[in-house]
């Protein structure tokens, strides 16, 4: 009789201490802790690098605080799919993070992604292409900042079609690429364009000397592309070493100002559609503040990784200290009425998928490139209104999104 | 079509003869020493990057400076650690040399950053050959030409000078050699700095090719252990017949079927293996069965 009373009172008095500990962490005073999945190694190093950055100089200048408590971050790798999602999780369970901030690969997002609607925490994307993310993989806790591969394509495809007709697709071979086959292979018979032949790389291919043969044999009058980073940049090197750099041109989507930094100017060439670029005239005052931060700390301009890992950062900060909590579902509701008016045209998450409905920029290489830095003319948004905006990202039937509720 | 596959061919070989130079050095580390060591790729990477820093502040002629330089660091580190793992299980140099690898790549990121370096070939060798069907690029030409040049060097050193005979008999019976009076020790240290010399020389040549960035050593070490498998560990014949192999089905598997080009090299291992577990010329070492 006298152990079951006992038991009985270990088991009621470790319930009360559960509850105290959960009380206690519900108005906790200590650092709000936020996750950034971010390359550390591998080919998305540079990326991965810039990223952070951009992250860290909207933690910067947010005095290091939200909700006057410290930030603390958390900088993980994003190695690979498996890789990627397991450090979500354990930013989730060891660093009780409220929030993660990352996924650069359409791969590894698409892994992460599980693991934040599993576990019913924030994930903001910066990077990411692939449709599914915030088309039939969409989940509630999910939101992307970066224009997705349809309507970066929709943006070059006129360009495209000035070039010629014939066209060569070069893609790696992952949700990405895939993506802009799709995508293209549609609008192609729109622009009256063909297709004379396709590759589908694997990530991380060194040489690319075969795949050049390969093009210049089928004679199209423009690629396009869609390597990623340090894939790319070894591309763009091969290319300009096999004398076809000024042959026939090169259009690609989701490019880094980075990929062409690392082989230099004498490799760049090329049209392009990225998120951001730091020499766009039509920067609004807080970019050219951001801009003037970061080449001060790091003596060179930022890359539109930097801009994409500092919206992201904004974005959660802003969305916590509007909430006033760090509860997942606060932060989820806050950030889906978050809206950014410094631009010509707002800018915000979608509600019913979370895509961020931004134009993107149409860039393209200087002839002459005369700056360590500057390699690129702007040529227009990708849209010009709210309205056309907003239109470009597509209506919900053909993104095929259903979230679910919170 | 013939015109498409004589180029492939030709592509294939060369980017052959730069695994061949890759895997020397993997193939001579372990035939004379017993060492796998996982971090020649990290070895080739720092050739790169210590070629690109001799021509950023002495021009192309002091290029030539990189591999001497990484062979010497390959020899400071045999000495605090690589010669710990003599007489060793296997799987402890494959530990301790993946760890190497780990630090060598985070030094490398560490003193020159995460970004690539921009390293094109030298004005000399610019533009392209273009005889009948065939395109090859000059630089590609002149790697072909170095390659096989520092493959006879070390061919000869091997076979013909007294030293080379001692790397081999030091192999073979490294007892006999320390009775003969030789400073054994010292040998090794100097197999170990020529292995890392030799996977400097294949990062100086490849990187006006591939982007110089702290992670070229992964395009660089699983192609070596590849060549080196399917050579035969310790065979200098497997590493060129089997590099020049892997390049010439690389290229014509991306010809043919892009997305398995990749896994290409791992079909061929595997094919050989199973008929010939020790690879192509694989030989018999006491020391190991």
């Amino acid at each position: 009789m006298r152990s079951s009373i006992s038991r009985r009172a270990a088991v009621a008095g470790a319930a009360a201490l559960v509850v105290a500990g959960r009380m206690a962490s519900a108005e906790d005073t200590g650092p709000v802790r936020i996750g950034l999945i971010y390359s550390k190694q591998g080919p998305g190093a540079a990326i991965g690098e810039f990223l952070q950055r951009g992250s860290e100089l909207a933690v910067e200048q947010a005095g290091r605080k939200v909700l006057g408590r410290p930030i603390e971050i958390t900088w993980l790798d994003e190695p690979n799919p498996q890789v990627s999602q397991q450090n979500m999780q354990r930013l989730i369970d060891e660093n009780k993070v409220v929030a993660v901030v990352g996924g650069n690969y359409s791969s590894s997002a698409l892994a992460m992604m599980s693991v934040a609607a599993r576990e019913k925490i924030p994930l903001i994307l910066p990077g990411a292409a692939a449709s599914e993310i915030t088309g039939k993989n969409c989940n509630r806790y999910t939101f992307r900042t970066q224009a997705t591969v349809p309507v970066q394509m929709r943006g070059l495809m006129p360009y495209v079609a000035e070039l010629g007709k014939n066209v060569y697709f070069l893609t790696p071979s992952y949700a990405f690429g895939q993506d802009i086959l799709r995508s293209s292979r549609a609008l192609l018979k729109d622009v009256g364009l063909i297709e004379v032949g396709v590759d589908e790389v694997p990530l991380n291919t060194p040489d690319y000397s075969s795949y050049i043969l390969k093009i210049r044999q089928a004679k199209p009058d423009v690629i396009i592309g869609g390597l990623v980073g340090g894939d790319f940049s070894n591309f763009l090197k091969q290319w300009n070493e096999m004398g076809m750099r000024d042959r026939i041109p090169y259009a690609a989507v989701a490019v880094t100002d980075t990929d062409f930094w690392d082989v230099g100017a004498q490799a760049s060439a090329g049209i392009y559609i990225k998120p951001w670029y730091y020499n766009n005239p039509k920067n609004s005052a807080v970019e050219k503040n951001m801009i003037a931060d970061f080449q001060k700390k790091y003596n060179q301009p930022p890359s539109d990784k930097t801009w994409s890992g500092w919206i992201a950062m904004r974005a959660l900060l802003e969305s916590i200290e509007g909430a006033k909590s760090t509860d997942a579902k606060a932060i989820v509701t806050a950030l889906e009425r978050w809206r950014n008016t410094e631009e010509e045209i707002p800018f915000f998450f979608r509600d019913w998928d979370h895509q961020m409905v931004r134009p993107a920029v149409i860039v393209r290489v200087k002839k002459q490139i005369t700056d360590k830095w500057d390699y690129f003319d702007v040529i227009k948004n990708t849209s010009q209104t709210e309205v056309e905006t907003i239109k470009t990202f597509g209506d919900k039937e053909e993104i095929g999104c259903t979230i679910a509720q919170l | 079509m013939l015109d498409i596959l004589v180029s492939q061919i030709a592509n294939g070989l060369v980017l052959g003869v730069i695994y061949v130079l890759i895997a020397v050095g993997l193939s001579i580390t372990f035939g004379l020493l017993g060492v796998i060591n996982f971090a020649h790729g990290a070895f080739f990477a720092l050739g790169a990057y210590v070629g690109w820093q001799m021509f950023q502040l002495f021009g192309w002629p002091a290029v030539i400076l990189a591999p001497p330089v990484v062979g010497l660091i390959g020899m400071a580190v045999e000495m605090i650690l690589i010669r710990r793992l003599y007489g060793k299980e296997p799987l402890l140099s494959l530990i301790v040399t993946f760890a190497l690898a780990l630090l060598i790549e985070a030094t490398i990121r560490y003193i020159w950053g995460a970004e690539g370096k921009p390293f094109n070939p030298p004005p000399l060798l610019a533009g392209i050959v273009e005889i009948g069907p065939l395109l090859i690029t000059k630089y590609r030409v002149g790697v072909l030409v170095a390659t096989t040049a520092t493959l006879l060097g070390l061919w000869a050193f091997l076979a013909w000078t007294p030293y080379g005979r001692i790397l081999r008999a030091g192999s073979r019976d490294p007892e006999m050699v320390e009775l003969l009076g030789i400073n054994l020790p010292r040998v090794l240290t100097a197999v170990f700095g020529l292995g890392c010399a030799l996977a400097a020389v294949a990062g100086v040549l490849a990187a006006p090719l591939w982007t110089v960035s702290p992670s070229m050593a992964a395009g660089a070490v699983m192609p070596a252990f590849v060549v080196v498998a399917i050579g035969g560990l310790g065979s200098f014949r497997g590493a060129v017949v089997a590099g020049l192999a892997v390049g010439v089905v690389t290229s014509l598997t991306i010809q043919f079927k892009p997305d398995a080009a990749a896994a290409s090299m791992y079909a061929l291992m595997f094919a050989i293996l199973l008929l010939r577990p020790r690879g192509l010329f694989g030989e018999r070492w006491e020391r190991f069965e």
